[in-house]
């Protein structure tokens, strides 16, 4: 028996009335897709689930997800996406210990359909190296929300950006043309603490199109009216946004605390509870 | 003097027209904001084994006396902040940049050396404003853009405005053979003449491309850097180590002109401190490419040309050898340059 899995998923949701209905909803281990019920017209939620609870060193998740014309989809996890070097328990074979973690995720939205990526972050464990590679091809009229954030590790434990290695890349299409490629990297060894201090949890948020330009706005008003002074030390939070393209943000925060940054997406992204209703938002960011 | 000693005098001259002197890349937001004056738990690991100013509290007040700053842990504290940041600029600007450097100077040496005609000209143009796309797209933090596309378009000037052989004047500089270019130095003043005019002429489009505002093409510092190095001759090698050495002294400009250290603290640092972390930076990330080549190579292979970019672009793989940032506090700080009350730099 191997520790390193492959697990493969795809979603494919399209709008029949005003009902959204999955053509296919599958996964293999270790990754486990879940919809509960819920009462959105026009929307349906998935829950990313990996059995154990996480993922160690060698395994690879892939997710193919198609949202059809107007349709909404919402994808959450549950609890942060924690990756081992090592499956809790077990000794793997030393040849899997260098061996990478990888997540890849394909998402498609047709015209007038939205995806709201929300899960909770990823954790990376001490020694951990984990690779997470995301595109998102997007009509011309599609919505995007993906949030893409990562903590220090399990600070109960004295870990504080000790992993190996982390990258991250989203890659953003619309209508073929390429409006963003974030992609980054966290391996400085002994200097990645320093550089990273004094903040536990580091937040991307990219939106994109009609359905969130409300948010968009609120946000781009709130940032314009901030005005830094000479501060005597770092502010427990820091957040910054830049216009993407046309009807796109890129939004970053760093906060001391995992909670403090999950606080304020909250109230950042409160505008979408129109959207989602208020159970769906309470529990995506709650 | 056809050798790469002039080119580099010139290059590195504080006095190039470059605009990189509204510049901080962040420095004066990141001060502002309240960082880097906080004492570290630990000390701050350099790649220098000793000789840093870093602990010796007398080395960095003692030696100024024109501009007297006392050895307190202040000034020390502050060295170490500029220091620390140069090396977490650096970090995140060499792989995130050099790759997009890297391959514009292959794109324009192959074209120089080729002695291509039109159509291998309007593909190398086309290859540009790709890489120039996707760092485009890469560069996400709306400050970095500005900047990088205004010192970037500064340098295609340069190259046109100031580099070019003035008219009626008999001497001209031959660039060097360091590409493998066999015309320019072997062929005389005719296929130099040639070369000088390709070049001339591409970089004219490339510039045109990007004032007429065409989708693709927005001028980046890194991929002009690479074009303008490529045009005049400089080696690959030489145009990477010049381009993070220059980011480098740069931000201890700014920090100068921040008030924040003195201008021989600052040259201390750059001797001592900056030399080994661009050294350090560019053993990582001198062999990153873009990924934008990789069809372009396995298309040409069959004609033999290539060499070793074509080795090293075969099995590329982008989370291990393509462009990243490293430094999410730094986008975010760099981001909120505009947000400052007051400020001094442009980014």
């Amino acid at each position: 028996m191997t520790s390193a899995t492959a697990g493969c998923g795809r979603i494919c949701l399209a709008l029949h009335g005003s009902d959204a209905i999955f053509s296919e909803l599958s996964s293999t281990y270790p990754l486990k897709l879940l919809s509960p019920r819920n009462e959105r017209a026009g929307l349906a939620v998935v829950y990313m689930i990996t059995y154990g609870g996480g993922l160690v060193s060698g395994d690879s998740v892939s997710l193919s997800v198609d949202v059809g014309p107007r349709a909404n989809l919402v994808l959450l996890s549950q609890g942060s996406t924690k990756v081992f070097k090592f499956r809790p328990g077990q000794r793997a074979a030393s040849t899997d210990a260098l061996q990478v973690t990888t997540q890849r995720m394909e998402f498609s939205v047709a015209s007038g359909g939205a995806l709201f990526l929300l899960p909770d972050p990823v954790t990376c464990f001490r020694a951990a190296s984990y690779n997470q590679l995301q595109t998102f091809h997007l009509a011309a009229d599609a919505s995007l929300v993906l949030l893409d954030w990562v903590t220090s590790g399990r600070k109960s434990r004295g870990e504080e950006w000790v992993f190996a290695r982390y990258y991250s890349v989203n890659e953003v299409l619309v209508g073929g043309r390429r409006v963003a490629k974030d992609v980054m990297l966290l391996e400085d060894g002994d200097t990645l603490a320093s550089k990273l201090a004094p903040y536990a949890c580091y937040a991307t948020l990219l939106l994109y199109g009609p359905q969130v330009q409300g948010v968009i706005r609120a946000l781009t008003e709130e940032y314009g009216r901030i005005s830094v002074f000479k501060a005597g030390g770092p502010a427990g939070l820091l957040w910054s946004l830049s216009a993407l393209g046309d009807g796109g943000a890129v939004v970053r925060v760093a906060g001391n605390e995992t909670e403090d940054v999950r606080r304020w997406l909250g109230e950042a992204l409160r505008g979408l509870q129109v959207v989602l209703g208020t159970e769906i938002f309470r529990r995506a960011l709650g | 003097m056809a050798d790469e000693t002039i080119l580099i005098l010139l290059l590195s001259d504080s006095n190039l027209p470059t605009g990189s002197f509204v510049a901080s890349s962040g420095l004066e937001s990141f001060l502002k904001h309240g960082f880097g004056f906080v004492p570290s738990p630990s000390p701050i690991p350099l790649p220098v084994a000793s000789g840093t100013p870093s602990n010796d509290s007398g080395t960095i007040g003692g030696v100024n006396h024109s501009h007297p700053i006392p050895p307190t842990t202040t000034s020390i504290s502050k060295a170490e902040a500029i220091t620390t940041f140069i090396r977490d600029s650096l970090s995140t600007y060499a792989p995130s940049a050099l790759p997009f450097v890297s391959d514009a100077h292959y794109v324009v040496s192959a074209l120089q050396s080729s002695g291509g005609g039109k159509e291998a000209a309007s593909r190398t143009l086309e290859l540009l404003k790709e890489l120039d796309a996707l760092y485009e797209a890469m560069t996400l933090n709306h400050v970095a853009r500005r900047a990088s596309k205004a010192q970037g378009v500064a340098l295609l000037s340069l190259y046109s405005k100031g580099f070019s052989r003035p008219p009626g004047l008999g001497l001209h500089f031959s660039p060097p053979a360091a590409n493998g270019n066999a015309n320019a130095s072997e062929g005389g003043i005719d296929d130099a003449t040639d070369a000088d005019t390709r070049m001339a002429t591409l970089v004219d489009a490339f510039k045109l491309a990007v004032r007429r505002g065409d989708t693709d093409a927005h001028g980046h510092l890194p991929v002009c850097w690479g074009v303008l190095c490529a045009a005049l001759g400089l080696s690959l090698a030489r145009t990477q180590h010049l381009h993070l050495y220059l980011h480098a002294r740069s931000l201890l400009s700014a920090a100068v002109r921040l008030n924040t250290i003195g201008p021989y603290a600052a040259q201390q640092i750059l001797l001592h401190v900056g030399g080994a972390l661009v050294d350090a930076q560019l053993g990582k990330c001198a062999r990153l490419r873009t990924g934008v080549l990789i069809a372009e190579v396995s298309n040409s292979s069959t004609d033999g040309g290539a060499g070793t970019n074509e080795k090293q672009e075969r099995g590329w793989d982008e989370t291990t050898d393509g462009p990243a940032t490293t430094w999410p506090l730094g986008e975010i700080l760099a981001a909120r340059h505009d947000l400052q009350h007051s400020r001094i730099f442009n980014s």
